[in-house]
């Protein structure tokens, strides 16, 4: 009966976030908001995370050095170590590393801001006012999620690369030009492709749950407080299952197109 | 030349927090590692945050976990097909990038937006209400009675996490392999046997208690630095998440280096 109970008001929960997507896409088509809005946003988004992302990502391109280097080892291939660790961390790594990081950083902060419009009744008041809250207050950081996520995705791959670089000159010596020779040949259009939909899917259902979630507080302080901590979790979880479909799918219309993969 | 001032203000201003901050930091550790050994050993509250960390935790750990674990061994297939046209090795080498790094880093990432949030968020509200104060008229130590015991039940439950986690995480690559890749069980097992040793459970453990050992430390320092009002209780949440994800992507570096000169 409990579980009976959960199970309902999770799915009750994913329909009126779906709800609320469909009614930000509307916005979006009807009536547009003001472009300085949205850039500015875009730039606050991106400064916040620069150091994090930039940081993550360098360590993240060295850790999959290391593993990759004592995997490749085995077959004396360390001379494709650099395009390996390049092409995991454009297809999956990196993607879903940057919406970790923002979902953390810039999903909470943006959650516990509407939250505390919302308890405040400040969004009341832009409605009062004649404005439609969703045109002038959720689509801009909307939108400036789903466009920043694609720049710190740029800094984070770039940054990947350079930490791979030094952990792979420092622990299988493998020099820099060998280890950028092999990275076009193995990142192909169609890996960088995956990761950029993966990266805008991400980004697409962070900036709907944390939108979502600020929108709907209820309750205080301690509401706010709530919705913070239940927007990382969701978002998570999300994240970790659409990443599974985004691969599943990709393998399956290759299988079904291609016929084998190569 | 105003502009020069300003420029040369902000980032002492931000050298000067920073280097506050870490000294404040490590003050808390070594504050709670002394705290940690003294007499009244508060088993009921451990127990109590070890439920909270670990138990109710674990269903939303296990689904990620599960998802996670699949699109590893989806892609470590379609790596290994683009670089030596087979797909043999497949089992053995998700395996090992399972027990290596996935099963730590995923339950740690998770635990900290979950537990870590919470903790911070605790115990910023018990600062601004004053409840910490009221602590110490008592005559209790705040670092006692608040950090310690979320400590130890943090190191222990995410030791625990991490083996179940791991477990978990092999068992659905498994499946996968056989279901969905062709693999046969006998093929599976034989990677597993022949790429993972004993060893790499116990890194994978140790990687687990060392996040557990990060995580609530510092929510608990952004909680005690937590500024008046509910905007400030937001502020060390949001903090304290970010903090420990980045330090547990560096730590994870720094562990995996090292362990990787004992295999």
């Amino acid at each position: 009966m409990n579980s009976l109970v959960i199970l309902n008001s999770v799915i009750d929960e994913i329909g009126s976030a779906l709800l609320f997507f469909v009614n930000i896409l509307k916005t979006l088509m009807r009536r547009p908001c003001s472009r300085d809005e949205l850039f500015q946003q875009i730039w606050k988004v991106t400064m916040q995370s620069l150091v994090t992302t930039g940081l993550a990502g360098f360590f993240v391109g060295a850790i999959m050095a290391v593993q990759f280097t004592l995997q490749m080892r085995e077959f004396g291939a360390l001379g494709y170590l650099g395009g390996l660790a390049t092409s995991a961390t454009v297809r999956e790594v990196g993607p879903l590393l940057i919406a970790f990081m923002l979902a953390g950083k810039v999903g909470a902060f943006t959650s516990a801001e509407l939250g505390t419009m919302r308890v405040t009744e400040q969004l009341d008041a832009i409605r009062c006012l004649g404005a439609d809250p969703l045109q002038e207050i959720i689509l801009p950081r909307f939108l400036a999620i789903i466009c920043a996520s694609f720049f710190l995705l740029g800094l984070g791959l770039v940054m990947s690369i350079g930490g791979g670089i030094l952990l792979g000159g420092l622990l299988a010596q493998v020099s820099v030009e060998e280890y950028l020779r092999h990275i076009p040949a193995i990142v192909t259009l169609s890996s960088i492709a995956n990761g950029l939909v993966k990266c805008f899917i991400f980004a697409v259902i962070l900036a709907t749950v944390c939108t979502y979630k600020g929108y709907t507080t209820t309750g205080g302080a301690k509401g706010v407080g709530l919705a913070v901590v239940n927007t990382a979790v969701s978002t998570m979880v999300g994240i970790v299952v659409a990443d599974w479909l985004t691969s599943f799918i990709a393998d399956v219309a290759i299988r079904a197109f291609v016929g084998s993969p190569f | 030349m105003i502009k020069g001032y300003a420029v040369l203000d902000f980032v002492g201003k931000s050298v000067m927090d920073s280097y506050q901050g870490v000294t404040q930091f490590i003050q808390l550790v070594v504050d709670s590692l002394a705290e940690g050994f003294r007499p009244p050993l508060r088993i009921r509250e451990t127990v109590q945050q070890l439920y909270f960390i670990a138990v109710q935790s674990l269903p939303i750990i296990l689904f990620c976990v599960c998802f996670a674990a699949m699109v590893t061994i989806l892609e470590s297939s379609f790596h290994m097909k683009l670089v030596i046209q087979n797909d043999s090795m497949v089992p053995g080498f998700a395996a090992m990038l399972i027990l290596r790094e996935l099963g730590a880093v995923v339950t740690a990432l998770l635990v900290t937006s979950r537990v870590g949030a919470g903790i911070a968020a605790e115990v910023g509200t018990m600062k601004i209400t004053e409840q910490i104060d009221a602590l110490r008229m008592l005559g209790i130590r705040p670092i006692h009675y608040i950090v310690v015991p979320r400590l130890i039940a943090s190191v222990i439950g995410l030791a625990i996490l991490t083996i179940i986690a791991n477990l978990v995480c092999l068992f659905v690559a498994f499946l996968v392999s056989e279901i969905y890749l062709g693999f046969t069980s006998g093929l599976f097992i034989t990677g597993l046997v022949r790429f993972i040793h004993f060893q790499d459970l116990v890194f994978s453990i140790i990687k687990g208690a060392c996040f557990g050992f990060v995580i609530p430390l510092v929510s608990c320092h952004f909680g005690f630095l937590c500024a008046s009002g509910a905007e400030g209780v937001g502020l060390a949440t949001t903090r304290s998440v970010v903090a420990s994800s980045v330090i547990i992507i560096i730590l994870d570096f720094v562990l995996s280096f090292v362990f990787s000169f004992f295999s």
